[in-house]
């Protein structure tokens, strides 16, 4: 397969939307790492009212990719493990409150998960394809494949893809009760010094449009690998062929290494960090997102601001290599059953 | 696009807990629309639903399926899983190969489990054993496990039109060459969730549903699950063909978060994206599975584009008036009796149907037909515009 | 019922509106009494009109089960409030 990327957005817990800045760290806050939010010029008032923060992220990242173009996208496919949780713990709550008597539906629209998708067709009047995958940890990488399949089915048609999830009062309760969040308070760096189990909350958005139009674009992504497997040997035994077939006898110039400090995770990353070799530096990005579903999402956008700029943030430095950045292979592994290798490459030598 | 046949089918609904069951009952013109046995909510006696009959301990006595935290969505997408791989004759091996996919659909996951998921959400104490079963993708990840498949595996929600994506979306990877066979489907289950958010939109009807009948006036919730096998060519020999997925489009209405515009844009456009992806023209189309929901809005909206699309309208129909609107399981099961009709050449009546919308004067099928059928076309629509067409034709 | 309790009903109309809908930048003062709630006017749509129905049922006990009837007193703050004062509960 093959995506190039001409343009993205991203709005996270660090400096990614507007002026961007990813050399200054902002920490987590009461052990969680939730986006700064823009002040969504772009969405009319009528319409924020109703927006849970997934869907207004979801939307406040597409809108400026849409704006401004001559053609309508002709797809739009978004990534969500969750979609609207805020809304769908609100309506919840309304069921048992008025004891299922007469309840305000705007909650229970705006939960579905679909709604990113159909908020930003519906705001952009764009009646083409429209698709929400909800895989989990495999949610944005399921939406890649879909665009990569759509790009090459039709060469002169782009496409909107994403990954959108916000940390609610709901997933973030019934993730700490299932042990996925630490109890020691973390801000930032420090995440990766624990030898306990969990991680730290997170959440987050990025958007990108892509096609299979390489001039003047940003970045390809040049494979994605989807695997569900509890076991670390059997997921580098996968890496061994993805690296073989996608590279031949080259590594990447970067690994994008998961790692979110969950020591019941350490294994696979181990595992997948022990193919590269010193060549490859060996990056870190989750003391910048914390840990969510559709992470990846952000991974790539971080992946295409590296390939585009030829920089890498010290702070996510785990291992030096050779200095190149015109490749990077991200590992991610979501509750040691999802797992995803994502490889993009430069576009220019 | 190279050929994609069904070669398996699997389906439990109100109207029974296998395909040949469910055959029967649309022959017979049963519904499975009634008051609720199973499923306990203040709208059990007040409002009519398409509950499967069995309960959710009986489904995992019956499916040898105990393992802790399992919910009524996912057992229901097991026991049709079970049935359309053994339908299609595969053994373990076919199952876990990496060439085989997995794409399912759904819209409440676990949620059917309100209470426990409002306890879960709010306690600061031990969590339920359900703590990982509440999102759409936990009926996969448990499928995943328990088979032990190593292929592409996604969860797709669309809403009503989750399933019948579903199905797309197999195909393509077919196509594509990430897979050479899926196993692709829906499930849900009835949930307050659903129940209460439908009813706060005033679409539930307190009557058996009349889809495109004039005094229609809204939609009955059911629950259900349906799994079919694409296969390619290459499986032609070794096993029996069903039909061909000959085309499939998606196209978004774009008009309103929970109804369709006035013309039907949406469906309009995924009716005519599915015959140009079959290379059809609308006359070649034998019969169709309309969404036809029972809702005001959908029932007059989707007349329109018919009437917008096809010269002549085709016979037409709403199996919803018999399994009630099963969700995310609608788009898979519907594209079950869709086979039906082009495999056994019949077409299943509508119930509860006396008169025609008077803006669109058209009459669904309203008795069984046995007629030579040769490509039939299953609408889905969902909530955020999200509309689907599948066509399916005789091998 | 007097100007005054009319006048009051009115206020408290227009800011449990805003607070139930959500409305953003919109002030209960910015509501007039005549002015149409729904397509022009304030550009409320369906949804917010299933939500005023709850919002009646939860504030004043009047139950519509018909969004059509709804509809016929979902006018402006005007149709509202003199509903309100025919067929309140509580």
């Amino acid at each position: 397969m093959l995506l190039y990327v001409h343009q993205s957005s991203c709005i996270s817990p660090q400096q990614t939307f507007g002026a961007k800045d990813l050399d200054s760290l902002q920490p987590a806050v009461n052990n969680a790492f939730r986006i700064i939010e823009p002040s969504y010029e772009g969405i009319p008032t009528g319409i924020l009212r109703r927006m849970g923060k997934a869907v207004r992220m979801g939307t406040g990242a597409a809108l400026p990719l849409l704006r401004n173009r001559a053609t309508p996208v002709d797809g739009i496919i978004i990534g969500t493990a969750n979609g609207g949780m805020e809304d769908c713990i609100k309506f919840l709550n309304q069921i048992i409150e008025y004891q299922e008597g007469m309840l305000t539906p705007t909650n229970f629209v705006q939960s579905t998960t679909n709604a990113i998708a159909s908020q930003i067709g519906l705001m952009t009047s764009n009646r083409n394809y429209n698709i929400t995958h909800v895989q989990r940890g495999l949610a944005f990488e399921n939406a890649l494949l879909d665009a990569a399949m759509l790009a090459a089915d039709h060469k002169a048609q782009s496409f909107l893809v994403g990954g959108v999830d916000e940390i609610s009062a709901y997933n973030y309760n019934i993730d700490l009760l299932d042990g996925w969040f630490k109890q020691e308070t973390i801000t930032g760096n420090d995440l990766y010094s624990y030898d306990t189990p969990g991680s730290i909350a997170g959440e987050g958005c990025a958007m990108f449009l892509v096609n299979s139009h390489p001039d003047e674009a940003v970045a390809c992504i040049k494979a994605v690998e989807i695997i569900h497997s509890s076991d670390p040997a059997w997921v580098a035994a996968a890496l061994d062929r993805f690296l073989l077939h996608h590279l031949g006898t080259q590594q990447p110039a970067v690994f994008m290494s998961g790692e979110d400090g969950d020591s019941r995770l350490h294994a696979f990353y181990q595992a997948c960090e022990s193919k590269m070799n010193a060549q490859a530096s060996v990056l870190r990005f989750k003391h910048m997102t914390g840990e969510y579903a559709t992470v990846s999402a952000i991974a790539v956008w971080i992946a295409c601001q590296i390939i585009d700029s030829a920089h890498i943030p010290t702070h996510m430095v785990k291992r030096s290599g050779g200095g190149r950045t015109n490749s990077v292979l991200i590992y991610n592994c979501h509750k040691e059953q999802q797992h995803s290798f994502i490889l993009l490459e430069a576009v220019r030598p | 696009m190279s050929r994609i046949f069904v070669t398996g089918m699997g389906a439990i609904s109100a109207i029974g807990n296998s395909v040949a069951g469910n055959r029967a009952a649309l022959i017979e013109g049963r519904t499975g629309i009634g008051p609720l046995r199973q499923f306990n909510t203040r709208y059990a006696d007040l409002l009519p639903f398409g509950e499967v009959e069995i309960s959710t301990a009986s489904l995992a006595d019956k499916l040898s399926a105990h393992e802790p935290g399992l919910t009524r969505t996912s057992l229901l997408a097991l026991h049709a899983f079970e049935e359309a791989v053994a339908d299609a004759g595969w053994d373990e091996a076919i199952v876990q190969s990496s060439d085989t996919a997995l794409i399912g659909a759904n819209t409440v996951g676990g949620m059917c489990l309100t209470d426990e998921l409002y306890r879960d959400a709010n306690s600061r104490e031990a969590g339920s054993p359900y703590l990982a079963s509440y999102d759409a993708a936990s009926v996969n990840l448990y499928l995943q496990k328990r088979f032990g498949l190593t292929g592409i595996i996604n969860t797709i929600n669309t809403a009503c039109s989750s399933s019948a994506n579903a199905i797309a979306y197999g195909a393509r990877l077919i196509q594509h060459g990430f897979a050479k066979r899926a196993i692709v489907g829906g499930t849900d289950s009835l949930a307050k969730f659903t129940i209460n958010g439908f009813n706060a939109l005033h679409i539930l009807s307190a009557k058996p549903c009349a889809p495109f009948d004039q005094d229609r006036n809204g939609l009955n919730l059911g629950e259900g699950a349906a799994f079919i096998i694409l296969e390619n060519e290459t499986a032609l020999k070794e096993r029996k063909t069903y039909a061909i997925l000959s085309g499939h489009a998606n196209s978004n209405d774009a008009f309103h978060p929970s109804s369709i515009s006035d013309e039907g844009e949406g469906p309009y456009r995924s009716m005519k994206g599915a015959l140009e992806l079959a290379a059809l023209r609308p006359g070649d189309i034998s019969f169709i599975n309309a969404h036809g929901t029972g809702t005001e809005n959908n029932d007059l909206t989707e007349s329109r584009a018919m009437l917008r699309l096809f010269e002549k309208v085709p016979p037409f129909a709403s199996t919803k008036s018999n399994t009630g609107h099963t969700l995310g399981a609608a788009g898979a099961l519907e594209a079950v009796f869709s086979i039906l009709n082009l495999y056994h050449q019949e077409i299943y009546p509508a119930q509860n149907w006396q008169q025609p919308i008077p803006e669109t004067g058209l009459r669904p099928v309203h008795a069984y037909q046995q007629l030579p059928l040769q490509h039939v076309m299953s609408n889905s629509f969902g909530f955020g515009g999200n509309c689907t067409s599948l066509v399916f034709s005789a091998c | 019922m007097n100007n005054t309790d009319t006048e009051q009903l009115k206020q408290q109309l227009k800011q449990q509106i805003v607070t139930f809908l959500n409305l953003i930048n919109v002030k209960p003062e910015d509501i007039k009494d005549d002015e149409p709630l729904f397509g022009s006017g304030l550009g409320l749509d369906s949804i917010d009109s299933l939500e005023l129905i709850v919002l009646l049922s939860r504030e004043y006990g009047i139950n519509i089960q018909d969004p059509k009837e709804g509809r016929k007193v979902l006018v402006d703050i005007n149709t509202i409030a003199d509903y309100i004062q025919k067929h309140r509960t509580k």
